[in-house]
């Protein structure tokens, strides 16, 4: 009770955040992060590739798709980190498959940011520790001791004069013994956090510029809750719409822009705050390197990772690059995964607490952290 | 006799009229439909038992709860309650023989529901997704054929289609139609054809552009990967990626005639193009397809390259993975989230031995000591939680779209699921929509859903009283703490249908 308090006045909170970005349909980690300098790639994209002229050139070999532009300021500061040839040990290159191992974080029970808060917190989280931005609960955040799900501040409410109502409530789910107990107590608990937040107006700070999309307004909406110290641990946000099986730019490009003005806006509205937050931004799998004959790629398996964070030694493209030549492509010619996705996500985990917990968030798994931080 | 739209419009232009002069209830049944939901009312017996008994339980768990006076009638088709819903269920497995004719009226204003396929490029977008989920709503809310509605929910998260995806957003009226709603309670082998020759899934599932008219094409993956994945083998039903590759070959060629091309009248066109298809040699779950001849005539080549989606179709459906992989989402979704194995099994052999017939694998289904224990184990998915809200209170409604903003809210709006795999069945994902729940239940009991409308005083005194009706809501007689939190909390209907027991089915 002490603990909700002093969340509750914002004293002393100093919560670290992370938030999760899932780019779900298999994002193209090639045309969003291209090597520009493998020939390799210009031979099996005769008509998708992004040209050498047109990329934001990085560090001389690779290159960001030129819609991702508004990123560049954070990679320069250091921020931003990129990871490549990422992705998990998933082979079936079936999204429900691949989004479920990776959200899993394994073959085993719950998520693995669920898994991770619940190893933070072993007697149970405030009702706001896990949002999840959008309409429901991402498998990432399965087992979490809460999670909510939430699309505007504004209308998370009962309306006014329900106390009675509420008590009863209270009383009837309080009485339960299964899922429904927590779900109940975890509503009403948000509820009373959320409605103190509700008549406050939001001004994105640093001249920050949301876009109007779902994205861009499920950041702002984690922004304010961080600033507002509601003691958020996590947050999930999803940026759909990747199966680019098809006349890829026309699915791709609306999306990536979202994707670096959203992220772009985030790292700039927090300002100072990023230095306990971080955003990682993953996706299921990457698409097949040769472009198919719909100007599309299939569903492939090495993909790239963004972490931007306090802290990050970033500026750099980090992971192996195998080249693009037959003898090292997968299955029907597939970029492979040199990193697990598991370890960019431990040496985050860490940063934010996790400690000698690594082996709960991620059973059955050698974890080697790769040297986000130095 | 039904009124045809014709008629109907015949006499439209004065009907608003004569509706003012003579009032509603002087109208013929098929007029009246347009203008109010069905009404169903008179005193009636609320349960009596302290637990959920069979017929409550068929009725939240093979549909979407009972409306006023339902358990009563249920109860008098047997001599025990067992009895009276197996006879209940019984009923149910054949559709046809329930006259529906209150539904079929109230969707008849949903005018493009009927309207053949190449018809529905004259309408607005937004119109046909508006009206494919309203049309949903109200056959949930008032069919007689609950078990049917039920299932076509259930087919149509397995046979998912986004329509926000190019021309399906036009196709999906006519994939709703002719292959969901047309085989949701036949063969399930007749739907998975229907399906893969349906043009919203050659659509969503990138089938029309599957083609390989040189060696340098690669087949488009998309269908058959889905196919064996989600609507027959499942994913870990022994399939490899070679045989994703294979029925990816074996089926290109057939496409869909799109929005964009000429002539305008042969949209949603499927069409077999033998240019497009990969004449060589296949093996698909270890069955040999033998290359055809290039020295056949063209009718000839055309046959045997159309024969290969059907014997690709009957390979996996014969695949005992298929049963399996059904039997257990059947199961999720009568019994419980994790399925007994003993239930799947039993599901999975009626499956088997009917060639797939819904009706008998259902009729299995419904037997097993699993199903009749299981009572109040589930947690009702927002769309099954709002039609169960709206039938037990009698509440008239329009299906409207600010009745379908709550369903929006809890993202479970019909028709809006992103990706192929359908709405999740098990409780998990939906247990962050309590609080959407409750703001719906206060809503509903105080009228302020536009379009929507009940009737607290009458309901409240055909059930006996405030005991009776919340025996009524709850499928049993409520608990000491249930009519104690009914009677503080200053909202006792909102109350009831926010409290847990009214979340399980």
């Amino acid at each position: 009770m002490a603990e909700v308090q002093s969340i509750l006045t914002g004293n002393g909170d100093q919560r670290q955040t992370l938030v999760v970005v899932f780019l779900r349909g298999g994002a193209d980690g090639l045309n969003l992060v291209a090597p520009l300098d493998d020939d390799g790639y210009y031979r099996a994209r005769p008509r998708i590739a992004i040209g050498r002229k047109q990329a934001v050139h990085l560090d001389g070999f690779y290159g960001l798709n030129p819609l991702l532009q508004a990123l560049e300021p954070a990679y320069h500061d250091g921020a931003l980190a990129i990871v490549h040839a990422a992705g998990s040990e998933d082979n079936t290159r079936s999204h429900f498959e691949a989004q479920d191992l990776m959200e899993h974080g394994g073959v085993t029970g719950g998520g693995w940011l669920g898994r991770f808060l619940r190893a933070q917190n072993p007697a149970g989280s405030g009702p706001l520790a896990a949002v999840a931005l959008g309409k429901s609960i991402p498998e990432c955040l399965r087992g979490s001791p809460a999670a909510t799900v939430l699309q505007s501040l504004d209308d998370f409410s009962l309306g006014d004069n329900r106390s009675r109502l509420t008590q009863s409530l209270a009383n009837l789910y309080g009485a339960q013994t299964d899922v429904l107990a927590s779900a109940g107590r975890d509503t009403l608990e948000a509820l009373r956090r959320v409605q103190r937040l509700r008549n406050t107006p939001y001004l994105a700070a640093n001249g920050a510029d949301y876009g109007g999309d779902d994205f861009s307004r499920g950041l702002r909406q984690v922004a304010r809750l961080i600033k507002a110290r509601v003691g958020l641990q996590a947050a999930s946000v999803d940026l759909g719409g990747w199966d680019s099986h098809f006349s890829q730019s026309l699915i791709m490009d609306p999306l990536i822009t979202r994707l670096a003005n959203g992220l772009a806006a985030f790292y700039q509205d927090l300002g100072d705050e990023m230095q306990h937050t971080t955003v990682v931004v993953m996706t299921e799998f990457g698409r097949r390197v040769e472009e198919n004959s719909a100007f599309g790629t299939d569903h492939g398996r090495g993909s790239v990772m963004f972490v931007i964070g306090g802290g990050i030694k970033g500026g750099r493209v980090l992971g192996k690059w195998p080249g693009l030549s037959r003898e090292v492509l997968e299955g029907p010619g597939d970029l492979p995964v040199l990193t697990n996705y598991r370890n960019v996500l431990a040496p985050i985990l860490q940063r934010h607490g996790a400690g000698d917990k690594l082996s709960q968030v991620f059973p059955e798994f050698n974890v080697a952290p790769l040297p986000l931080y130095g | 006799m039904p009124l045809s739209r014709r008629n109907f419009l015949k006499v439209g232009s004065s009907s608003a009229a004569w509706l003012a002069a003579v009032g509603c209830d002087q109208l013929p049944r098929e007029l009246r439909a347009l203008y109010e939901s069905p009404k169903r009312s008179g005193p009636f017996q609320p349960p009596t038992t302290q637990d959920i008994d069979p017929v409550s339980h068929v009725l939240n768990r093979t549909a979407f709860g009972p409306r006023p006076g339902e358990y009563t009638r249920v109860h008098k088709l047997g001599t025990t309650p067992m009895e009276a819903a197996a006879a209940y269920v019984e009923q149910q497995l054949s559709p046809l023989q329930l006259d529906d004719a209150e539904a079929e009226n109230a969707v008849r204003r949903f005018e493009t529901l009927n309207e053949p396929l190449g018809e529905l490029f004259e309408y607005q977008e937004e119109l046909l997704q508006n009206e494919l989920m309203r049309g949903a709503l109200t056959r949930a809310i008032w069919s007689e054929r609950q078990l049917y509605e039920v299932m076509v929910q259930f087919w149509s998260d397995h046979f998912n289609i986004d329509p926000s995806k190019g021309d399906c957003k036009w196709l999906k009226v006519a994939d709703d139609r002719e292959v969901v709603r047309q085989h949701a309670l036949g063969s399930f082998p007749e739907m998975l054809r229907a399906s893969a020759l349906s043009p919203a899934m050659l659509w969503y599932l990138d089938g029309r552009v599957n083609r390989r008219e040189n060696m340098a094409d690669k087949p488009n993956e998309n269908y058959a990967r889905e196919l064996l994945e989600l609507h027959s083998l499942g994913v870990h039903g022994g399939y490899t990626q070679t045989d994703v590759m294979e029925v990816a070959r074996c089926l290109t060629g057939w496409t869909v005639r799109s929005k964009a091309q000429e002539p305008y009248f042969q949209i949603g066109k499927v069409e077999f193009k033998l240019s497009q298809h990969d004449c060589g040699g296949k093996q698909v779950l270890g069955e040999n397809f033998p290359a055809i001849p290039a020295n056949l005539d063209k009718t000839r080549r055309e046959q045997l390259g159309q024969a290969e989606l059907d014997r690709v179709l009957e390979i996996v459906t014969n695949h005992p993975a298929t049963a399996r992989h059904l039997s257990t989402k059947l199961c999720q979704r009568f019994i419980a989230d994790e399925p007994p194995a003993r239930a799947v099994e039993i599901v999975a052999a009626a499956f088997t031995q009917s060639s797939g017939d819904i009706p008998t694998t259902l009729r299995a289904l419904f037997a097993t000591n699993e199903f009749r224990e299981a009572r109040g184990n589930k947690i009702k998915r927002p769309f099954n939680y709002i039609v169960s809200a709206l039938r037990a209170t009698g509440a008239s409604t329009d299906a409207g779209m600010e009745l379908i903003g709550y369903l929006q809210r809890m993202g479970h709006a019909p028709f809006n699921y992103p990706t192929p795999d359908g709405f999740p069945e098990p409780a998990a994902p939906w247990l962050g929509t309590l609080l959407w729940r409750w703001n719906f239940a206060l809503a509903l009991s105080e009228n302020k859903i536009k379009g929507t409308q009940l009737d607290f005083a009458t309901l409240q005194k055909n059930a006996g009283g405030d005991a009776g009706l919340m025996a009524h809501l709850l499928g049993r007689k409520p608990s000491p703490d249930e009519a104690q939190a009914y009677h503080e909390s200053g909202a006792g209907l909102a109350l009831i249908l926010s409290a847990p027991a009214f979340q399980r089915c």
